[in-house]
């Protein structure tokens, strides 16, 4: 099926789920509302005429410092100085998180873009891992990298970064570490940023997969 | 004959004269200058460093695109066995010397350390690339990358490169087989056995 068409019939089962279409680039791809995202999963993988049987990638976006119209701003980029020392700036991040899903059918050979946008402050999303098995382990990248909580997922840990990192590093408002040398080996936790709160861990519930409504 | 050969040399010790058979001397030149020379004269020392630098047994341990050109290195076309050290080891306690090929991540570092710990002494380090010597073009932005292994393990040749191609890392092994070659001296407990070796009591 073409994009139009697969748009007008999501529109048509979700009712006011689908936001705004974008048909002008080389993938062209839909904004959806986040708490529409599980049953558009649900559809896309289940419809016969649609059946997405692949989710080809999941990735997290942070929109910090980016204007209205994509455009982006300065945004610092910290890093390390000369003489090895962490470059550390109080600013807090402003823009919204999101996740695009990319989608393929093997069936009938068409592609399909999902993107989603949720604010920075409750960054939560339905997890589609057991609708695209694949998907468990690009949330757990999602959330390890850009901080991004997915409820009902069945093992949200880190799957990059050690167990003992503190913050999400692809976020625009990351912090350097302050001590990279012997952290590790002592156990410590690694990241030491001072003007970032770490943000609290998944619920426990989620472990078994029972927790959440995703 | 004269008055000096009368004087004993300094050191002489008459109760310990029998102890001193220069005849033994004589009778070795003779044995050094037969046409056989099938016996070789020297000190343990050096025997143990050219066994050692002969044949150092690397552990297997790549980490990046430098494990590439590692591998280059020990097959056919530059071929590390003509320098003994193509016995990668897939054990550290079979291996003498570790090839730090590549990034090392943060979350890296221990198990780098748990390797380099299992790994009998005398053990050997050599920072193959940019990134195993001061964390590379990770330096300023690389935000999970351990800024030089040095800072993990001592190292003892640092090969720059990224990455180094395999001439240089035949040349880095070189310069670790001279540096073995020039070991002297005793062997030198690590700190742990020397300071548990103050407190035992019969020793003063």
């Amino acid at each position: 099926m073409e994009f139009a068409a697969i748009c007008t019939l999501l529109s048509t089962k979700l009712g006011d789920g689908v936001l705004e279409l974008h048909e002008e680039g080389v993938e062209p791809w839909v904004d959806m509302k986040p708490d529409q995202i599980a049953a558009a999963a649900h559809l896309l993988r289940e419809l016969p005429e649609l059946d997405f049987n692949q989710l080809m990638c999941l990735s997290g976006i942070d929109w910090d410092g980016l204007d209205e119209k994509g455009k982006g701003k300065s945004v610092a980029i910290l890093g390390y100085s000369a003489d090895g020392k962490p470059e550390t700036s109080d600013r807090v991040g402003e823009g919204d998180l999101g996740v695009a899903y990319h989608l393929y059918s093997h069936q009938h050979g068409h592609k399909f873009t999902l993107r989603v946008r949720v604010p920075r402050g409750a960054a939560t999303l339905p997890s589609v891992a057991e609708i695209w098995p694949t998907g468990a382990w690009h949330e757990r990248e999602a959330w390890d990298l850009v901080g991004i909580r997915f409820t009902g997922h069945p093992d949200l840990r880190r799957i990059l970064l050690d167990d003992s990192w503190v913050g999400h590093p692809l976020r625009k408002d990351y912090q350097m570490p302050g001590r990279w040398d012997l952290a590790p080996l002592e156990g410590k936790p690694y990241s030491v940023n001072p003007h970032q709160k770490p943000m609290e861990p998944p619920p426990a519930g989620d472990a078994d997969g029972s927790g959440g409504e995703g | 004959m004269s008055t000096e050969s009368t004087t004993p040399p300094a050191g002489y010790d008459p109760q310990r004269e029998h102890m001193l058979d220069f005849d033994v001397d004589q009778q070795l030149q003779k044995v050094i200058d037969t046409e056989d020379k099938n016996f070789i004269l020297t000190s343990l020392d050096e025997v143990f460093n050219w066994a050692r630098l002969s044949s150092l047994w690397p552990v297997t341990f790549g980490l990046a695109c430098c494990a590439i050109e590692m591998m280059a290195c020990s097959a056919t076309r530059y071929d590390i066995d003509r320098f003994g050290a193509g016995a990668f080891r897939a054990s550290p306690r079979q291996a003498d010397l570790m090839i730090v090929s590549g990034t090392v991540t943060a979350k890296m570092a221990r198990r780098l350390k748990l390797i380099y710990d299992q790994m009998p002494e005398p053990k050997w380090v050599v920072a193959m690339g940019s990134c195993a010597i001061g964390g590379g073009p990770y330096f300023k932005y690389g935000y999970h990358v351990v800024k030089g292994v040095d800072l993990l393990v001592p190292v003892d040749v640092y090969i720059p490169g990224c990455p180094p191609r395999p001439e240089v890392l035949l040349d880095g092994l070189m310069r670790l087989q001279d540096k073995i070659r020039g070991r002297k001296g005793k062997f030198r407990p690590p700190k742990w056995v020397a300071n548990y070796a103050k407190k035992i009591p019969y020793r003063k």
